[in-house]
């Protein structure tokens, strides 16, 4: 019952958000919903799949590219949304065939590559714009009505993070989703127990991938741009940043993982921008800020920030606190 | 044909200064089993303290020599953030040391700034059966020479080297002779920072080298570091060395534009033919 | 030498040792008896100082060496180099007194130890142990997996330097009739607990002692 009310107010503010919130408010609502679908892929990676991929900018750039492409072409807004997807998705099952061969430290070096070859390959090729990329990407519609607000875009960035969550919700509480969860722990012995590591591996894989290229899509038909400069490695690590703070393997904890980085930068932001600061005070401060919460919530709060809150919580309701070695 | 000499001493050069940050990534996952992400950094610091060094009219050598301590204290620091805590897996280790590669990326831009900097090397350069080639390049190549031989003598001769084999051998058998293998992981740290940090101080005068120089460095070394499964500094100084003279030879011959591709395509490649090649194995041995 | 009360040691949630008490006096030789998984290599890594207890006490008074199960050498490491880094603690750099004990070593020094058969691998385990110039002896294991031969080898050389140089020694073993033939007492241990103690001349008469590790005991 109080799960329910809370799901209900949480909507409630969500959708009421966008009618308050000025444009430039606005611009960083739409950008954590965007980064909250790209983590929930991550931390469902990481927390059921065990694997820690570097390059997951690289598939949102995948489906920027591709809704940028095809809206340039002449092809329906739309379309170019779903393209991307399932481009991304498809690209994913392709490399991953091979890539997913490999664990741990060499998975995640191999992930990294992957998007350096990307972006260095977007850098150079014609059709993709080079360093300078893609630009008059047209505004979003559907048939005769076109976007022309940010609250326009953050309805859908929102109701994209909501098809994703249930999506990831499904995929959790399906009969292949609670054997999921063994691979992360053990992939022996998940496959002793029968479960097919390999494919399941590779879907989740694929799936991480299709919301980082939702997301990339949606993105590039609110900025109107997309250049190999907007995906650099280290929003990849961002994504993992948050995905470890909300608790790896968790719905909810990515996306609050998602918004109190976002949240939390973004308020360094308007700090180093205050009269006084240096020029470099924006990008030192956010740096710092990635690295000090990573390093701390991975040596002190291995299971993430909700996962840690929820059971303190719940400890005090119920029993007096137990020690956990 | 003396163009192809100079390309090949050229990436020759190239391959020594990737070969010592992949040693210190051998050394360190050896004795820990930690990758250690901020191993470019290393480099970095060395290569930017350097520039500021000169600058500020410290002569060669001291500023040398100051340099690759700063960063081996970097090393040190990171060795302590990724594996001071007992109970930490070598993949939370690892994301530890990438939090940490960040983290100097603010305090680098804080004292050096974003733009890239270099310092002067050896300057002139000598004539090798016909073609040029700079001093610099020679000096990287005898340098590199000189560490792998030190460093072979220190793992083959010295008690405290044989320590660390021991700990990378069998961690626990150290741990009954009363080897604190956590101590040494944190010496593996520190050596770690000074291989990169003379990596960065003899790269400097070559490209100059900015903040985010790192994650070049740090996959060109882990490219090599894989040709030796992580563990053998022969093969992965071997592996540097092809690497080097590829990217060099495809950049003289006018792929310049994709070195970095085929570099990490082959990184690609290797890891995975080996990883086939340990499945296979596996299911033999069951 | 060794003095262990009310020792209880967990992994997690399960319990290895139950309140263990035992004691071996100065040059006294002591056996540990019990089968697989009753917790001897617990009690031998916590004497060793690689586990904490849960609770109790472990006194060990001087210098304590563990034999561990299964040698753990170091397989890519020399004999020689093996002997050494058993003087990490002592300060002992020279192996000579180890060669002069047990000559076969001196031939093989320059050999990776992982390429050794058992009986020389369990050699290098006791050299290394020594190296430490220890007060006190834990040996887990000493017999599992070799040729009986080799064991009495090995055996001996252990009771000499017990009788020349008064070394304590706890014997952690399965095979009672080498651990009776060697020592004066023994424990049992079995599903963590202390369940027999005594002499061992009495132990081999105790009926349900003989049965378990004796009667069955095929080396």
């Amino acid at each position: 019952m109080i799960k329910l009310v809370a799901g209900a107010l949480v909507a409630a503010v969500t959708l009421a958000l966008p009618a308050v919130l000025d444009d430039s408010a606005l611009a960083v609502y739409i950008l954590l919903g965007l980064a909250a679908m790209v983590t929930v892929g991550v931390s469902l990676l990481m927390g059921y799949a065990g694997q820690v991929s570097l390059g997951q900018g690289a598939f949102y750039a995948v489906g920027a590219y591709t809704a940028a492409l095809l809206a340039l072409n002449g092809v329906p807004p739309i379309a170019g949304l779903v393209a991307a997807p399932v481009v991304a998705a498809v690209f994913a099952l392709v490399i991953g065939v091979p890539l997913l061969r490999l664990r741990g430290h060499h998975l995640a070096f191999a992930t990294l590559a992957m998007q350096l070859i990307l972006l260095s390959l977007a850098g150079q090729l014609e059709f993709t714009g080079g360093d300078i990329g893609l630009q008059g990407i047209p505004q979003f519609g559907v048939g005769s009505f076109e976007f022309g607000s940010a609250a326009a875009y953050a309805y859908m960035t929102w109701a994209g993070l909501a098809l994703v969550m249930l999506v990831t919700h499904n995929v959790i509480t399906s009969r292949p989703g609670r054997a999921l969860r063994a691979l992360a722990t053990s992939e022996t012995a998940a496959a002793s127990s029968g479960i097919p590591v390999g494919p399941y591996k590779l879907v989740v894989f694929a799936l991480s991938a299709a919301f980082a290229g939702l997301a990339g899509g949606i993105y590039c038909f609110y900025t109107g741009y997309v250049a190999p400069g907007s995906f650099p490695v280290l929003i990849s690590i961002q994504y993992i940043v948050m995905a470890v703070v909300g608790g790896l393997g968790t719905i909810w904890g990515a996306v609050v993982g998602a918004g109190a980085i976002t949240l939390l930068v973004q308020g360094l932001d308007q700090l180093a921008s205050l009269p006084g600061m240096p020029s470099y005070a924006p990008s030192v401060l956010s740096y710092a800020v990635y690295a000090l919460v990573l390093i701390v919530v991975v040596l002190f709060l291995p299971h993430g920030l909700v996962p840690a809150i929820a059971g303190r919580l719940s400890r005090q309701r119920n029993d007096p606190p137990v020690e956990t070695r | 044909m003396s163009a192809f000499l100079t390309y090949l001493l050229n990436g020759l050069a190239v391959g020594c200064a990737i070969a010592l940050i992949a040693s210190g990534l051998v050394v360190i996952h050896r004795v820990t089993g930690v990758v250690n992400f901020a191993q470019g950094t290393f480099a970095v610091v060395a290569g930017l303290c350097m520039s500021s060094l000169l600058g500020l009219g410290l002569p060669h050598g001291a500023s040398e020599v100051a340099a690759v301590l700063a960063a081996t204290v970097a090393g040190l620091l990171t060795g302590l953030a990724a594996i001071g805590k007992p109970g930490v897996t070598p993949l939370s280790s690892l994301i530890v040391t990438l939090g940490v590669g960040v983290l100097a990326y603010a305090v680098e831009i804080v004292l050096w700034g974003d733009q890239p900097r270099s310092a002067p090397g050896l300057a002139g350069s000598v004539t090798v059966a016909g073609a040029r080639i700079q001093t610099q390049y020679l000096l990287v190549i005898a340098v590199t020479a000189l560490t792998f031989v030190a460093l072979a003598l220190f793992f083959g001769r010295t008690y405290l080297g044989k320590a660390l084999t021991a700990c990378a051998s069998n961690p626990y058998a150290a741990r009954v002779v009363g080897i604190d293998v956590r101590r040494m992981g944190l010496l593996a740290f520190a050596l770690g920072g000074l291989l990169g940090g003379i990596a960065g101080v003899l790269v400097t005068p070559m490209r100059p080298i900015s903040f985010d120089t790192d994650v070049t460095l740090i996959v060109n070394a882990f490219a090599a570091a894989v040709f030796g499964a992580l563990t053998r500094p022969v093969v992965t100084l071997a592996g540097a060395l092809v690497l080097g003279v590829a990217e060099t030879m495809a950049a003289g011959y006018g792929y310049g534009s994709h070195q970095l591709e085929i570099a990490l395509g082959l990184m690609i490649v290797v890891m995975i033919v080996q990883a086939s090649r340990r499945t296979a194995i596996s299911q033999e041995s069951t | 030498m060794i003095d262990v009360r009310a020792l209880v040691v967990s992994y997690g949630a399960a319990t290895a040792l139950e309140h263990v008490t035992l004691s071996v006096g100065k040059g006294e030789m002591v056996a540990l008896l019990g089968p697989n998984g009753a917790g001897k290599s617990t009690l031998a890594n916590t004497l060793a100082g690689l586990l904490k207890p849960a609770s109790g006490t472990v006194e060990v008074g001087g210098r304590l060496a563990l034999i561990p199960e299964g040698r753990q050498l170091f397989p890519d490491l020399s004999v020689e180099d093996n002997l050494m880094l058993g003087g990490w603690r002592s300060g002992e750099r020279d192996p000579s007194f180890v060669y002069e004990l047990l000559p076969r070593l001196a031939e093989i020094r320059r050999r990776r130890a992982g390429v050794l058969s058992g009986g020389e691998q369990q050699m290098v385990a006791f050299g290394r142990a020594l190296m430490s110039r220890p007060s006190v002896l834990v040996v887990d294991e000493l017999s599992l997996g070799l040729a009986p031969n080799v064991v009495t080898d090995l055996a001996e050389h252990l009771a000499a330097l017990n009788r020349s140089q008064g070394l304590t020694v706890l014997l952690i073993e399965q095979n009672a009739r080498l651990a009776f033939d060697l020592c004066g007492r023994a424990y049992v241990l079995e599903s963590s607990r202390i369940v027999a103690e005594g002499d061992c001349a009495e132990l081999a008469e105790d009926p349900k002692v003989a049965g378990a590790y004796l009667g069955g005991a095929i080396t």
